[in-house]
């Protein structure tokens, strides 16, 4: 590869050529992508289980609540679940909120305009973490009773969970962050946001709250928090605390901007209607192999539930004796006390949120 | 200007002053700055969106991607004396630099073909790391071979700004494609292999593989073995001492983002406006602190460098920062880049014999980046058993004992003022 091997004329021309074919692709690569029709909004919708189907046998005895529907609640009975609609071909894409009725009479599903990956709804307010149309970042939304979007935050990093209190007062957020990466480049982090539903404003970062174990503060360096329930106080909230490869379920308080460590090994934690157990997926085995159990914050005793696979999800109670979960394309129920066995409630669906009238 | 300065220098008798009045660089530092410059804005185009491609398009979870992207970290290094080696053979520096300009323009193209699976887009992120390897040590080698001696750290200086100038255009090119057509990775990509094959191009068409010497010359071939003979050189094993000893107790940019992300308490999506901060104030540095360090020495302003990140090291220990403050941190930041990073190709290049040239910077720079690595384990080990504060000083003291000792050892060493 001599210098002087073909007259400098000629290379210029080379690279003139090539100048001009490059110009040519990209922008008509990008001119073509643009006309494209390319949604970041999958068109999937969210399909009713029929009743009758195998998946759904079980014996009659552990028939849950989701049928039922007038069974007591101490806040107010479920009148409906708001889920996402799971595209099986794309399951990251954003997909339209549907709400699906439970009070009585034949289970109708409505599908509403907004889109999210994941979504949450209490106290007739909704936080909806999406992708946003350029696909560079993710935002947040805060929507009201009747789906209509009163704030919008960005968001730094891929939406994992949400959660908003059982009044609506606040919302809460995790999102994978990789700008959050030390010691060795690629590591990855999460980060947890408290916000004001009212005026759409982070409140907090749960990074920043005081962390005590065993009366000692925890001040490691690598303390990551995910999954937020909140207690219908507005104030005590739970949530998981990850730090020196331990995960433990914290119990917080809002007010006092601290957490205090209650045990180990609990992820996502979801608290119950009656606000004296908490459903969450336990790490059995190896990484990324989890079980539903339910713990009983009374005794501190563990249940593990029916459901016999691997499930990452937060789950939701649908009252007091059901809890719903996804496994990343269904919603399922399933009976909080580990009897009866799993049920298949909805195709194509995740993201559930018990919907329940004021009483 | 140049002049004055010249004859200043020759003034005070100082015997290796060109006997040119002004230091010009060379037209193959500029054309291979502007191969580095076409090329950074491929690569970064692509590393803007490759978390949330992998992530959105491929389904993969952040913990996969991280994954993903740590278990190449090292890939580079392994390829690069061993590239550098083959390179001084025969002087194959511009065909080894294309060959590695190459794998990553091949790397752009197979990401549209078979950047679909997560498993088509590790094997190509770890061919890209490769061809990071492997074109380092020539690259550099060719920018110091085309160079007179006294210009070094300027055409070093002048090549670096034209790579960061780049690698901040990259992100803006993939932002402005992806708001132009949402979601349309592939566009992306194609766009990126326009830049990698222009700067392969460039550096194909245009780069002269060298200077002067001819092949002509004793074939001492390089190997391995001579390549390690390198440290019986005393000035060679004091710069490599001294730059891997620097390196590990250098505090990783990374936590030092975080923890300035941290003092100033703001949006977490401000945070990759700190990147572009330091490497502004990089890139306008580079030439201006180049041409300083062939003046007052290059191996004095690579030691200062480091006092400047010690100076950085001071945002881990107060309780905040302001925007002034951030403003003045990056800059500082920038400057250290500048002072450090081509600054220590200089001087290695005037130390290393012209035949072993790229495996002697190859040697250099894998030191380093081992002991930086070290370094970063260590830290993020030590802020956790010790706190933040106390490894912070840990690290610094150790930092001002590194440069004392550097510093000693230059003197004994009676590196005069030329700096090598």
């Amino acid at each position: 590869m001599r210098t002087g091997g073909s007259p400098v004329r000629s290379r210029v021309a080379i690279f003139v050529a090539l100048v001009a074919g490059c110009l040519l692709l990209g922008t008509g690569w990008v001119v073509v992508a643009a006309m494209r029709d390319d949604s970041t909004t999958s068109t999937a919708r969210v399909k009713l289980v029929k009743p009758a189907e195998p998946a759904a046998a079980e014996p009659a005895a552990a028939e849950p609540a989701a049928d039922t529907g007038g069974r007591p609640a101490p806040k107010g009975p479920p009148t409906g679940l708001l889920v996402r609609a799971v595209d099986p071909s794309d399951t990251p894409l954003n997909g339209h909120l549907t709400q699906v009725a439970l009070d009585g009479g034949p289970r109708d599903a409505s599908v509403q305009p907004l889109a999210c990956r994941r979504v949450h709804m209490a106290g007739g307010r909704g936080l909806c973490l999406m992708l946003a149309p350029s696909v560079l970042d993710y935002r947040a939304r805060i929507f009201d009773e009747r789906f209509r979007v009163r704030h919008e935050l960005k968001l730094n990093g891929v939406p994992s969970r949400a959660r908003v209190s059982p009044s609506g007062r606040w919302g809460a957020f995790t999102l994978f962050v990789n700008g959050h990466s030390y010691a060795v480049d690629g590591g990855f982090s999460t980060a947890t946001t408290i916000v004001d539903m009212e005026s759409g404003e982070p409140v907090g970062n749960l990074e920043d709250f005081k962390a005590y174990r065993d009366g000692d503060r925890i001040e490691a360096p690598d303390v990551n928090y995910w999954g937020v329930t909140f207690a219908a106080d507005d104030d005590r909230f739970y949530a998981t605390l990850a730090t020196g490869g331990q995960r433990y379920l914290v119990e917080g308080s809002l007010s006092k901007q601290e957490v205090r460590v209650l045990r180990e090994n609990v992820e996502c934690p979801s608290l119950s209607p009656d606000e004296n157990r908490i459903a969450y997926k336990k790490l059995v085995g190896g990484e990324g192999e989890w079980r539903l159990h339910v713990l009983d914050l009374r005794t501190m005793r563990d249940t593990i539930l029916s459901e016999p696979r691997s499930i990452d999800d937060q789950a939701e109670w649908l009252d007091g004796q059901t809890v719903l979960y996804s496994d990343g394309r269904d919603l399922f129920s399933v009976r909080a006390d580990g009897t009866g066995k799993p049920k298949r409630l909805l195709a194509n669906a995740d993201s559930p949120a018990t919907l329940r009238g004021r009483s | 200007m140049y002049q004055a300065e010249s004859a200043r220098l020759l003034v005070q008798g100082r015997a290796e002053a060109s006997p040119r009045k002004r230091l010009r660089v060379s037209r193959n530092v500029v054309l291979l700055g502007l191969t580095s410059l076409l090329t950074d804005v491929s690569a970064e185009m692509v590393a803007t969106v490759l978390p949330i491609y992998a992530v959105f398009a491929l389904g993969a979870s952040p913990l996969q991607y991280g994954l993903l992207d740590g278990l190449y970290q090292g890939a580079a290094g392994i390829v690069r004396i061993a590239s550098g080696v083959v390179a001084d053979r025969r002087s194959r520096y511009k065909e080894l630099a294309a060959f590695g300009y190459g794998i990553s323009a091949a790397c752009k193209g197979a990401l549209l073909v078979v950047g679909g699976s997560i498993g088509g887009l590790s094997a190509i992120i770890l061919a890209d790391r490769l061809g990071k390897g492997v074109r380092t040590a020539p690259r550099d080698a060719l920018i110091s071979l085309s160079s007179t001696r006294e210009g070094l750290a300027t055409a070093f200086g002048v090549h670096r700004a034209m790579d960061t100038a780049g690698a901040m255009l990259g992100p803006i090119v993939a932002f402005g494609i992806l708001l132009a057509a949402p979601g349309a990775f592939d566009a992306v990509f194609a766009v990126s292999l326009c830049f990698a094959i222009l700067g392969l191009a460039v550096l194909v068409l245009f780069v002269r593989n060298r200077r002067e010497r001819e092949p002509a010359e004793s074939p001492r071939r390089a190997s391995l073995k001579r390549a390690a003979s390198l440290v019986v050189l005393p000035r060679f094993r004091l710069l490599l001492v001294v730059s891997a000893g620097l390196g590990l107790v250098t505090v990783s940019d990374a936590f030092l983002y975080l923890a300035l992300q941290r003092r100033l308490d703001f949006d977490t999506t401000l945070f990759p406006l700190l990147f572009a901060g330091s490497a502004c104030a990089y890139m306008l540095l580079a030439i201006p602190i180049g041409w300083l360090a062939d003046r007052l020495g290059r191996m004095r302003v690579f030691v200062a460098g480091y006092v400047l990140l010690l100076l950085v090291y001071t945002a881990l220990l107060v309780p905040s920062v302001g925007l002034a403050g951030l403003a003045l941190y990056l800059l500082l930041l920038g400057a250290y880049y500048a002072c450090t990073d081509g600054v220590l190709m200089a001087t290695a290049s005037a130390l290393v014999p012209e035949e072993l040239r790229a495996s002697g910077l190859a040697v250099i720079v894998t030191a380093t980046s081992l002991a930086k690595l070290v370094a970063a384990v260590l830290f993020g080990l030590l802020w956790t058993v010790a706190g933040l504060a106390t490894a912070t000083i840990a690290f610094g003291a150790a930092l001002a004992l590194v440069i004392a000792l550097a510093t000693l050892a230059f003197r004994r060493a009676d590196w005069g003022l030329a700096g090598a």
